[in-house]
C-alpha cells in the first residue's frame, strides 16, 4: 500500500514550505534598447530588417535567426495592424473571476514578420473580430517608462 | 563501434563580463556568429546545434534552451540542450562530437551561454536548492561552503599550505592579462590572496572565480568536411565523462575519482598511455585555485598531492613543461558557467593551431586537454584535441 493511499491529508505527513530565494534583473538587450527607446521617446514601433532574407522582425531582433546576420537596418513599421487572433480572459492568474474581462490579441503589422501580443481596448468583447484593423494607443509621453506597457492597448481603427 | 573522425574547425567567444547589456540570446548570437566567421561558414552549412547552459534560474527564464535556440542558430535544425552543472561546457562539446561521430550529421555548431548577472541578489540563491532538501538545505549550504570542506580535506590529506595553492590564482590571473575577453586579469601576489577576505575557511575571496556573463561557440565537422574547411583541423582524439554518486557525503573529497574515470576513458580512446608526456597543454576546470591542482591529479597529470609542487616549480607556467590554463582560466578570464567550459576547448583549439597570440605556449603543442567539472562536485568531462 502506498503512502498516497494511507495519508489523506498532507498534515499527516512531514511537509514544509520553502522557496528559491532569487529575483531576476533583466536587460532589454541591444535590440530592445532601440525598440523601447523609440516607443518611449517618439511613440513609434520599430522593426529590424534582414535584407538577405527579406524579413522585418517585430519585435525587432539584433540578428536574423535564419541566416545569423547582424541586423543594422531599422524601419518604423507604423502603429496600425490587424487582429490575427484573440481571446477574452475571464479569470485571473489566481483563478479569480475578473470584474472586467480582458481582451488579449496577437496583432500583426503589414509587412512585418512576427507581431505583438497586447490588450485590446475601447471595444466590447462581442465586437472583436479576427482581421479587424487596430491601432496602438500610447500612454502620455511623460508617463512612459520604456516598457511594452507604454502602449496602453490597441483600439479599433 | 565505428565512429567517424571529428574536428573542431572554428571558435568564437564574447568578452566575459560582470554585467552584459546584451540579452542571453544576443550573447549566444555573437559567439555563434564569430565561430562561423572564424571558419568562413554560414548557417546553411550547419546540420545540427548542441547548446549548453546552466540552471534556468540564473537567467530567470524557464525553457532557457528554447529561449536561446534562435541566437544559437538552431532555427529549423535538429537541436539539443544539455546541462550537467559546471561540467556543461565540455559536455556540450562531447554532444557535438557524437552528433557528428555517429554519422548522423556532418557539422554541428556547439554554443554555450550564461548570464549570471540576472540572478539577484546572487546566484547562491539558486545554488541553495541543488542540495538535498531534507538533510542539508536547512543548514543553508552554499557552494563556497562545500568547496571549503573539499579544499580543507585536500590540504589536510597532503599537508598542503594555502600559500602553495594561492600560486594558482596568481598564475591564472596573470595569464589572463593576455586574453582580450578576460574579466578579472590582474597582477596579484600570494600575499594578496592570503590577505583577502575569508569567505569560508580555507576559501578566501581571491581563491575564487567571479560570476560572469558570456558565451562561446565552436564548429565541429566530420573529416571530409573539416579538410575542406581548413588545413588546420583540431581533431577530437578522445572524450570521456563520468558521474559520481549524488550522495556526496559518501565520497572522500580529497581526490576526484570521477575525473580520473573520465580521463581514462578519453586517454583510452586517444590511445594515450603516458599522459604526462603526451599531453602538451592543459585547461583543467579552475573555478577555485585548488580545483586546478585537484583536477590535474584526477587527470593523472600529477601524482596525488604533487600538483602544488609542479606549480611552485613553474612546470605549469605558460612557458613551463606542461602549461596549465594558459588562457588565464576561469580565475582570470571569468566564469559564465557553461561558457567557461567551452572557453577551455576553444583555448586548446587556438593553442594547437598556433593562434593564441600573446597566450601562445612555446613548442608547437600537438595534443591538448580540456576538462570541466560540475553537478554536485561529481561530474568530470574531458576532451582531448590533437593536430
Ligand atoms: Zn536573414
Amino acid at each position: 500500500m502506498s503512502l498516497v493511499e494511507r495519508i489523506t491529508t498532507s498534515a499527516d505527513a512531514k511537509v514544509w514550505y520553502d522557496n528559491i530565494p532569487i529575483e531576476s534583473l533583466y536587460t532589454v538587450g541591444i535590440a530592445g534598447e532601440k525598440f523601447f527607446r523609440a516607443i518611449k521617446d517618439r511613440g513609434v514601433i520599430m522593426g529590424s530588417v534582414c535584407p538577405s532574407c527579406n524579413l522585418t522582425y517585430l519585435p525587432p531582433m539584433m540578428y536574423c535567426e535564419r541566416c545569423l546576420a547582424e541586423l543594422e537596418e531599422w524601419v518604423e513599421v507604423g502603429t496600425k495592424g490587424t487582429v490575427h487572433t484573440y481571446t477574452v480572459v475571464g479569470v485571473s492568474l489566481e483563478g479569480e473571476p475578473l470584474e472586467q474581462p480582458e481582451i488579449l490579441a496577437l496583432i500583426k503589422v503589414e509587412g512585418a514578420h512576427g507581431g505583438l501580443v497586447h490588450r485590446l481596448g475601447e471595444v466590447k468583447p462581442e465586437d472583436v473580430e479576427i482581421g479587424m484593423p487596430v491601432e496602438a494607443v500610447f500612454k502620455p509621453k511623460k508617463g512612459r517608462e520604456g516598457s511594452i506597457l507604454d502602449i496602453e492597448h490597441f483600439k479599433p481603427v | 563501434m565505428a565512429m567517424r573522425k571529428v574536428a573542431v574547425v572554428g571558435a568564437g567567444m564574447t568578452k566575459f563580463m560582470r554585467r552584459a547589456q546584451e540579452t542571453g540570446r544576443e550573447l549566444a548570437f555573437q559567439a555563434s556568429r564569430m565561430a562561423l566567421d572564424s571558419c568562413e561558414m554560414t548557417l546553411d552549412d550547419i546540420d545540427a546545434v548542441a547548446l549548453g547552459t546552466a540552471p534556468d534560474a540564473f537567467d530567470g527564464l524557464h525553457m532557457k534552451g528554447e529561449y536561446l535556440s534562435d541566437g544559437a542558430g538552431a532555427w529549423h535544425k535538429p537541436y539539443m540542450r544539455c546541462y550537467v552543472g559546471g561540467g556543461t561546457g565540455v559536455f556540450a562539446a562531447i554532444q557535438g562530437w557524437y552528433h557528428v561521430a555517429s554519422g548522423l550529421f556532418d557539422t554541428c555548431l556547439v554554443v554555450c551561454e550564461e548570464k549570471m548577472s540576472s540572478c539577484m541578489p546572487h546566484p547562491q540563491g539558486a545554488f541553495l536548492t541543488i542540495f538535498d532538501h531534507t538533510t542539508e538545505r536547512a543548514l543553508k549550504p552554499n557552494l563556497i561552503w562545500i568547496f571549503a570542506l573539499e579544499m580543507n580535506r585536500y590540504m589536510t590529506m597532503h599537508g598542503i599550505e594555502k600559500k602553495d595553492i594561492a600560486l594558482v590564482a596568481v598564475k591564472n590571473k596573470r595569464n589572463a592579462l593576455d586574453h582580450p575577453c578576460a574579466q578579472l586579469a590582474a597582477n596579484i601576489t600570494v600575499e594578496d590572496v592570503l590577505n583577502s577576505e575569508v569567505l569560508a575557511w580555507p576559501v578566501q575571496r581571491l581563491d575564487i572565480s567571479p560570476t560572469s556573463d558570456g558565451a562561446v561557440a565552436i564548429v565541429m565537422a566530420a573529416e571530409h568536411v573539416a579538410k575542406r574547411i581548413t588545413d588546420k583541423p583540431a581533431w577530437v582524439r578522445g572524450v570521456g565523462w563520468s558521474l559520481d554518486t549524488a550522495y556526496w557525503t559518501s565520497r572522500d573529497l580529497y581526490y576526484p575519482k570521477y575525473v580520473e574515470y573520465a580521463a581514462r576513458m578519453a586517454y583510452d580512446m586517444a590511445g594515450i598511455t603516458e599522459p604526462r608526456k603526451e599531453i602538451h597543454v592543459v585547461e583543467p576546470y579552475d573555478p577555485f585555485d585548488y580545483k586546478e591542482l585537484h583536477h590535474l591529479e584526477g587527470l593523472l597529470l600529477a601524482d596525488k598531492g604533487d600538483a602544488p609542487r609542479l606549480t611552485a616549480e613553474g612546470v605549469t607556467a605558460r612557458d613551463g613543461n606542461m602549461p596549465v590554463c594558459p588562457s588565464g582560466g576561469m580565475l582570470g578570464v571569468g566564469n559564465p558557467i557553461a561558457a567557461a567550459g567551452l572557453m577551455k576547448i576553444s583555448e586548446i583549439f587556438w593553442q594547437l593551431r598556433g593562434e593564441a597570440g600573446k597566450r601562445q605556449v612555446p613548442g608547437q603543442p600537438k595534443t591538448g586537454l580540456a576538462q570541466s567539472w560540475g553537478d554536485l562536485m561529481q561530474v568530470g568531462c574531458v576532451m582531448i584535441l590533437g593536430v
